[in-house]
């Protein structure tokens, strides 16, 4: 089946004339080999680094452009010995940044510096629990430790600190303690949670980390309760709370027989291609880390700007909000296909080798289908409901 | 000191032109963003220093049309605005021996 067929005729937003921010991945290295991280072990992607002066000349094009906000991801950025020249170029040239760490090299003198440029919007540590018994059983021996002590680095020097939570096996049934131990011990204004997804090296440990049917669905009706207790302290773009949030909405509307809703029952999942572009530690200009295939030029060969106003691929990926989900098999008569948005692209990229393409992971109709079923937010935390499968709607 | 009625931008302010002629105004210091329209556009650019007020109303109404008479009041309020959040500074004046 052509996807492109069938496609709205309505028009597209507009396209801003640069983007407004940029993921980086500073650095191919890292400290720590993580079992579900996303990033190594992708055939598709080189993995080395680019010296000071390339990065500097790119964040002077970026400055000229107008571009406000760098998200530093790698690898692990703090494994970048010039982190501090890098900074201050970013400085330089008028933009703010963000950093992504697992948070093990976050010294004071680093934290001292970061909090110096007055430009730092937040600094996001992965952390997967309230213990080490939680956390350094995917992410190596005492990563647990010197996360905790990078982000008190952080705090004393009143950088904004955000965790990240990824959730898999060895976490699941701990998660109201790593919510306390993060909210209430730490102090965090809050946290976001996601889940091992099948991506990088995740696909290798798929059967060691990534959550069963029944973890994900535990998962899911946990974190909606913790995060009703703790005042929406808990957040989530993917992962078991997004698609219990998700879900809950894409029931009620089945179940009321509501009419299809805006911007869904199309391949909308994603929008970040609207005003958000990344690039990988070698250089690649992508249209998103988790699709690091997809590679649209070169920093400091190709211009930006051109690449962003008028890349075939960008456009199609800016295209992919218009490809209606009723032109998938794996859609065919699903009850939900109107408050569906196929979800993530890269998701749906390593899994059925296509980008334009509702992502598997993410179907509630297969959920269902495997015998999960739809939290309720006021069930009490880890009930399990019993569905059976006549009961699916389909 | 004494300030003039010269305004001049925040050098370190970032004038992001998105969609046609409109704008976001941008401070990395304080992370503060404003959204602009094609008038404001023209005034941000006007404001290098060597314009007072007047001079900067009237390149607005050379660059648009049917500008109305009340315009001098609404650039000077939104000077004022911007001032206020620090995308703006008036010229000192220079001293006098």
């Amino acid at each position: 089946m052509n996807v492109m067929e069938n496609v709205r005729t309505d028009s597209s937003p507009q396209v801003m004339r640069t983007p407004r921010s940029l993921n980086i991945e500073l650095t191919a290295r890292c400290n720590l080999r993580c079992t579900y991280c996303y990033f190594f072990d992708n055939p598709e992607v080189d993995y080395r680094d680019l010296p000071t002066e390339d990065w500097q000349q790119f964040f002077e094009e970026c400055g000229s452009l107008g571009i406000m906000n760098l998200t530093l991801a790698g690898g692990e950025p703090f494994m970048r010995r010039d982190l501090r020249r890098l900074l201050d170029g970013i400085v330089r040239n008028r933009m703010r940044f963000s950093i992504l760490t697992n948070g093990g090299l976050v010294d004071d003198d680093i934290a001292t510096f970061i909090a110096s440029t007055g430009r730092c919007d937040y600094v996001q540590v992965s952390v997967d629990g309230a213990s080490p018994e939680t956390h350094d059983v995917c992410r190596g021996k005492g990563s647990f430790e010197r996360a905790v002590a990078g982000i008190q680095n952080l705090q004393r020097h009143g950088v904004p600190v955000t965790v990240r939570m990824t959730i898999h096996r060895h976490n699941v049934d701990d998660l109201e303690n790593g919510a306390r131990f993060l909210l209430e011990e730490l102090g965090l204004p809050g946290f976001s949670t996601n889940a091992a997804g099948y991506l990088g090296s995740c696909r290798y440990n798929a059967n060691s980390v990534m959550l069963t049917l029944e973890q994900r669905q535990k998962a899911m009706q946990t974190l909606l309760e913790l995060n009703d207790r703790y005042n929406d302290r808990i957040s989530a773009d993917a992962g078991p709370l997004a698609e219990a949030r998700m879900w809950r909405q894409m029931e009620e509307a089945r179940t009321q027989a509501s009419p299809p809703m805006a911007n869904r029952g199309h391949l909308t999942g994603c929008g970040c291609h609207w005003s958000n572009i990344a690039i990988r530690a070698d250089g690649a200009i992508v249209t998103c880390t988790m699709l690091a295939h997809m590679v649209l030029g070169w920093i400091n060969q190709d211009s930006l700007e051109e690449i962003w106003l008028r890349s075939p691929d960008l456009a199609q990926m800016r295209q992919r909000h218009l490809i209606p989900l009723t032109n998938f098999d794996s859609c065919q008569g699903c009850a939900y296909i109107g408050y569906c948005t196929g979800n993530c692209p890269g998701l749906a990229y390593t899994l059925s080798g296509q980008v334009h393409y509702p992502s598997p992971d993410a179907c509630l109709r297969r959920f269902l289908v495997e015998g999960g079923t739809i939290p309720r937010l006021h069930a009490p935390i880890h009930a399990q409901t019993s569905r059976t499968r006549e009961e699916v709607p389909v | 000191m004494k300030s003039t009625e010269i305004p001049i931008a925040n050098p370190v302010a970032v004038l992001r032109e998105e969609f046609d002629d409109w704008a976001v105004l941008f401070n990395p210091d304080t992370a503060e963003a404003v959204g602009i329209n094609p008038i404001g556009v023209v005034v941000w650019k006007q404001m290098d220093g060597r314009q007072n007020l007047d001079q900067i109303v009237a390149a607005v109404r050379e660059r648009f049309a049917d500008v109305p008479e009340q315009a001098g009041k609404e650039v000077s309020v939104f000077v004022d605005d911007l001032a206020r959040r620090g995308f703006v500074g008036f010229e000192i004046e220079a001293a006098t021996l």
